[in-house]
């Protein structure tokens, strides 16, 4: 009797290390999907001013204390990559360099711009830990007010005349190079892709 | 189970498999020390002179109480630490949700790691912190036989699985809930084409 009861004891281990890996394996693959289903473009909030509509002007004066407009037509043509991070957000600094690789390779057309709000003594550590000083880095609250950001990082996309063209949570690479491509395509974001014709749904 | 105490091979497998998960949360802590000292300002509870100090002292709390909990005899002292340092960080988490500021990282370790913070987990840490209150109640001594070999090694294992599968649960809740209200408005947007 007692030998039947560990036998069955160890069989019923047995199958329950079986099971807890079968499920842990289960909830591995349903991340994997998740990943997959999810838009791999950037996440485009439903609030905020919309793509194709002007972008608010504002002129602000950055860290270096030189005055940066952003919105509104610029004459030298060139789009604006708005990005809005800020020190106590770990993705923003991992996406800090892609940031500045992305607008490097686009440096003809596009011209970045960081963005970021608070007191500016909480951003000494973060600029000259990440070097900011060169880059173009603007701290204003009504600027994420007027673009009703979120979560960070955000990035707009703003072209030469001042009409946004992407915006969205930008996590990585592939979110921000989405934001270019939906305005090299004219769509909006990648859901709005997804669901102006039924058969894109399939392809993406 | 008895009334007068917990099993020992109970407890002990609790135990280990606790000190398993500090062990665990305070090497991914200290593999990048400056994305948890962010995590915590996240949290806006501790002032940004102490980040550091708060930072250093959560993780060698975690490592202390992961080492103590893995040796046998080292009484309840541990299990009150472990579940105390669960309460806190139950706690962060509430007031922050309760602040409006779901959107925050967790800082925690596992899948969660990089999601917003929820309700549930703080009900998955106050869960912990009383299963480490169960392991710091006195043992009721019984003889151990080979097979308690067995079911202290499986016990954990499955504990360690489980545990891993119903955090990744926790942490796709989110994407879940993103992926269904998304489906409505998709029908919604369909229909008005229509």
């Amino acid at each position: 009797m007692v030998e039947a009861l560990i036998v069955s004891n160890l069989l019923l281990w047995a199958l329950v290390l079986v099971l807890a890996a079968v499920v842990f394996a289960l909830v591995r693959q349903i991340g994997v999907l998740h990943e997959r289903v999810a838009p791999a473009g950037a996440l485009v909030g439903r609030s905020g001013p919309a793509v194709g509509t002007t972008a608010p002007r504002f002129d602000l004066t950055d860290w270096t204390g030189l005055p940066r407009q952003i919105g509104g037509p610029r004459p030298d043509g060139k789009s604006t990559l708005l990005a809005f991070v800020s020190p106590t957000c770990p993705v923003c600094k991992t996406l800090l360099p892609v940031l500045e690789s992305v607008a490097h390779a686009e440096r003809r057309r596009v011209r970045l711009v960081l963005a970021s709000d608070g007191p500016r003594a909480e951003h000494e550590a973060f600029v000259a830990e990440q070097r900011l000083a060169d880059r173009v880095y603007v701290l204003s609250t009504e600027l994420g007010l007027a673009y009703q950001v979120g979560k960070l990082p955000y990035a707009v996309l703003i072209d030469g005349d001042g009409v946004i063209r992407a915006r969205g949570l930008v996590n990585t690479r592939e979110h921000l190079e989405s934001l270019f491509e939906a305005m090299e395509r004219g769509v909006g974001s990648v859901q709005e892709y997804l669901t102006r014709e039924p058969g894109n749904r399939r392809v993406a | 189970m008895t009334a007068a105490g917990v099993d020992p091979i109970v407890g002990a497998a609790l135990r280990t498999a606790l000190a398993l998960l500090f062990g665990w949360a305070a090497a991914h802590k200290l593999r990048d020390m400056a994305a948890f000292r962010a995590a915590v300002s996240a949290y806006a509870l501790v002032p940004a002179g102490a980040l550091s100090v708060v930072s250093v002292l959560a993780v060698s709390t975690e490592i202390g109480v992961a080492v103590t909990l893995a040796w046998p005899s080292s009484g309840s002292l541990s299990a009150l630490w472990a579940a105390l340092l669960l309460l806190i960080y139950a706690v962060a988490v509430a007031v922050n949700l309760l602040r409006g500021r779901a959107h925050i990282d967790c800082g925690c370790v596992g899948a969660a790691g990089r999601q917003p913070i929820t309700w549930a987990l703080v009900v998955r840490n106050v869960v912990l912190s009383s299963v480490a209150l169960v392991t710091g109640l006195p043992a009721s001594p019984r003889s151990l036989v080979w097979i308690d070999a067995v079911t202290l090694v499986a016990a954990v294992a499955a504990l360690a699985l489980l545990y891993a599968a119903a955090d990744g649960v926790l942490a796709h809740a989110p994407q879940l809930a993103r992926l269904v209200a998304d489906r409505h408005t998709d029908d919604h947007v369909e229909g008005a084409h229509g």
